[in-house]
């Protein structure tokens, strides 16, 4: 699996050794403008910012939380927010995201994307409860407001493990369908990107079975819904979808952003067997096939941003996956960020306990969690 | 650590074994429970306030507090008790009640779990109501235990008193320690047993912290029924004799 993420990483290098050499210089320039502080307006401008367009987002907003609406959010992400978190917008009744410096990177680097060069992909990297995930909400949700074409897989550690049903695929005798995961998926993409699934026509025909087909000229969105009411054919379906998406995004009518959580999960091994106990290789699943043809940059007019996660991964013990890459390490809360998120807290009136509003509360709060962000949410639950 | 205090204590209490301070001894009762160390030993004391201080600042009791310190063995404190601000000596207690198997780790996670969703209760029930009312619910959920385990503590309970071969039921009065004790028994086997199969601890839990917070509930029902029977056989006070 590191052999693989190794050799992603040195296809990036090669393709993109301006980009590296912005990435060197870039913290520099964060590290200094990190010294000036934010103007104390109001009790809830000391964690909060009005700016809720991400597009708008600089580093003197670094450490500020800034409010989705749930509008938005109901539409961007119907599957990728991670548990906790959607149960603490559900208590709170908002949606905050704190801006970090590695999301702040990468959407500068997004703006400057230049779309005639081959897709360029990020990798967020860092230890378990950093904040990847969330980051890579945040990148989302600002591509979403520029009108990109979003295709996020929530968590592909979810397409290796744990299926009920596996078909033999129709398509192609060796690989293997899941219709489950497939057709919940396709309803997730559908409600995400909704306009613009009458707009995109596709240039092939294909073959369902002997009575069904879709000729060529016809709507994705006629594809998308063939494969939700089709669970048979759903896997077949979403290969169908990653394949056009692929070959017009050159094309320059829209922008594609492919953003997968838990990369991890298409090289590992996975947990499914076949009926004589024999374990399948993720070559074998159509779907993990299928995204790794996404993934691979041989197509231009977006980006690619990719999450590792140890959360959800099998077989590797707890301290794996680091790439040899620097850009885009998630690491723990900085003091400010730490000051921000525990005001954040008190302002919505989260902890309750008398004593953790004192210094000494906040002190023991610090060191109980060394500010991995995970940690602290998980502390503050209860106090 | 452990080893040279183990030394120390096998060499001074041989094969004396460390008895309950005098004070505690009824006529008649004999000590079910005893410890490894001797009566010189004292307790721990676990506060940062306490040994922050400097020199200069102490009182004449204090210095000679200190002093006698020096000599006296001290008992090794418990891992579970902590300096910590957030600790709380009763949920602490209820933690080891609810513990089995020598379990703390899911003890305390399951305790954790329990604040966790009363809080996220009250809170959905602070969004709801109008704003009149919010000032009314309360969020904390520690407040919400003690609370709760206040109003499930009995005032008088009931002892087993032979007289002329039979057994008497006669109401008595009860420490505080047996109150809260009772309470917080009474509580955990209300969880325990009273619940759907599939249903978690945690959430039967929070569901019987907020009715008895409110004074509704199965378990200040069962401290009614021992409030009753008392009354019940209040003829029967005079049995007692201490």
């Amino acid at each position: 699996m590191l052999k693989g993420v190794a050799s992603l990483v040195s296809r990036v290098r090669k393709l993109d050794p301006g980009h590296l050499r912005l990435g060197t210089q870039a913290p520099q320039s964060l590290a200094a403008q990190l010294d000036n502080q934010v103007s104390f307006e109001s009790p809830r401008a000391i964690s909060c910012t009005n700016e809720n367009d991400p597009a708008k987002h600089e580093e003197k907003h670094e450490g500020l939380h800034y409010n989705l609406p749930l509008q938005d959010v109901k539409t961007v992400f119907p599957h990728g927010l991670p548990p906790r978190y959607a149960m603490q917008m559900k208590t709170f009744n908002e949606a905050c995201l704190m801006v970090r410096k590695p999301a702040l990177e990468l959407l500068h680097y997004l703006k400057n994307t230049n779309f005639a060069h081959p897709a360029i992909r990020y990798v967020l990297y860092g230890e378990k409860g950093t904040g990847k995930t969330l980051s890579l909400c945040h990148i989302i949700h600002f591509c979403a407001k520029q009108d990109w074409l979003i295709l996020h897989i929530p968590d592909a550690h979810l397409w290796v493990k744990n299926c009920r049903d596996l078909l033999q695929s129709t398509y192609n005798k060796q690989r293997f369908d899941q219709p489950l995961e497939a057709s919940v998926w396709l309803k997730n993409f559908k409600t995400t990107n909704e306009r613009f699934l009458s707009q995109i026509k596709i240039q092939e025909k294909y073959v369902w079975n002997k009575r069904e087909s879709i000729e060529k000229g016809s709507s994705l969105g006629e594809v998308v819904e063939q494969g939700i009411t089709r669970v048979r054919n759903a896997t077949d379906a979403v290969g169908i979808v990653l394949k056009e998406l692929k070959r017009q995004s050159s094309l320059g009518i829209f922008r594609l952003l492919v953003a997968v959580d838990g990369v991890n999960a298409l090289w590992g091994r996975t947990t499914l067997k076949r009926e004589d106990k024999s374990p399948i290789a993720p070559e074998e699943l159509a779907l993990i096939h299928n995204l790794r043809k996404m993934v691979r940059n041989d197509w231009n007019g977006g980006a690619i941003v990719l999450t590792l996660s140890q959360t959800g991964s099998l077989f590797k013990p707890r301290n794996a996956c680091l790439p040899q890459e620097l850009l885009g390490k998630v690491a723990n809360y900085s003091p400010k960020e730490f000051e921000s998120c525990i005001q954040y807290y008190m302002e919505n009136s989260w902890l309750q306990h008398e004593k953790a509003h004192t210094e000494e509360g906040k002190k023991e709060l610090l060191f109980l969690s060394n500010g991995n962000p995970g940690q602290l949410e998980r502390l503050c639950a209860y106090l | 650590m452990a080893a040279p205090l183990v030394k120390a204590l096998l060499r001074c209490s041989d094969l004396t074994l460390g008895v309950r301070s005098a004070a505690l001894r009824f006529p008649g009762l004999t000590q079910v429970r005893w410890s490894r160390y001797s009566a010189e030993f004292r307790d721990p004391l676990i506060d940062k306030e306490y040994y922050r201080k400097p020199l200069a600042e102490l009182t004449e009791e204090e210095k000679f507090d200190r002093e006698l310190k020096k000599t006296q063995p001290i008992k090794a404190a418990p891992s579970a008790h902590t300096s910590s601000v957030f600790e709380d000596p009763v949920i602490s207690k209820f933690i080891n009640m609810m513990m089995k198997g020598g379990n703390k780790v899911l003890a305390r996670s399951l305790m954790t779990q329990t604040l966790e969703a009363v809080k996220r209760k009250q809170f959905e029930k602070f969004h709801a109501a109008a704003s009149e009312e919010q000032a009314n619910i309360e969020r904390n959920p520690y407040t919400i235990f003690h609370q709760a385990l206040k109003n499930c503590e009995p005032v008088i309970g009931l002892a087993p008193i032979l007289k002329g071969g039979r057994f008497y039921q006669v109401p008595v009065p009860l420490s505080d320690r047996r109150r809260r004790f009772l309470a917080m028994k009474w509580m955990i086997t209300e969880c325990r047993e009273k619940k759907h199969r599939r249903m978690l601890m945690p959430e039967k839990l929070s569901k019987e912290l907020l009715e008895a917070f409110h004074n509704q509930g199965p378990v200040v029902k069962r401290k009614h029924d021992l409030h009753k029977m008392a009354e019940a056989n209040r003829a029967l006070a005079h049995y007692r004799w201490w």
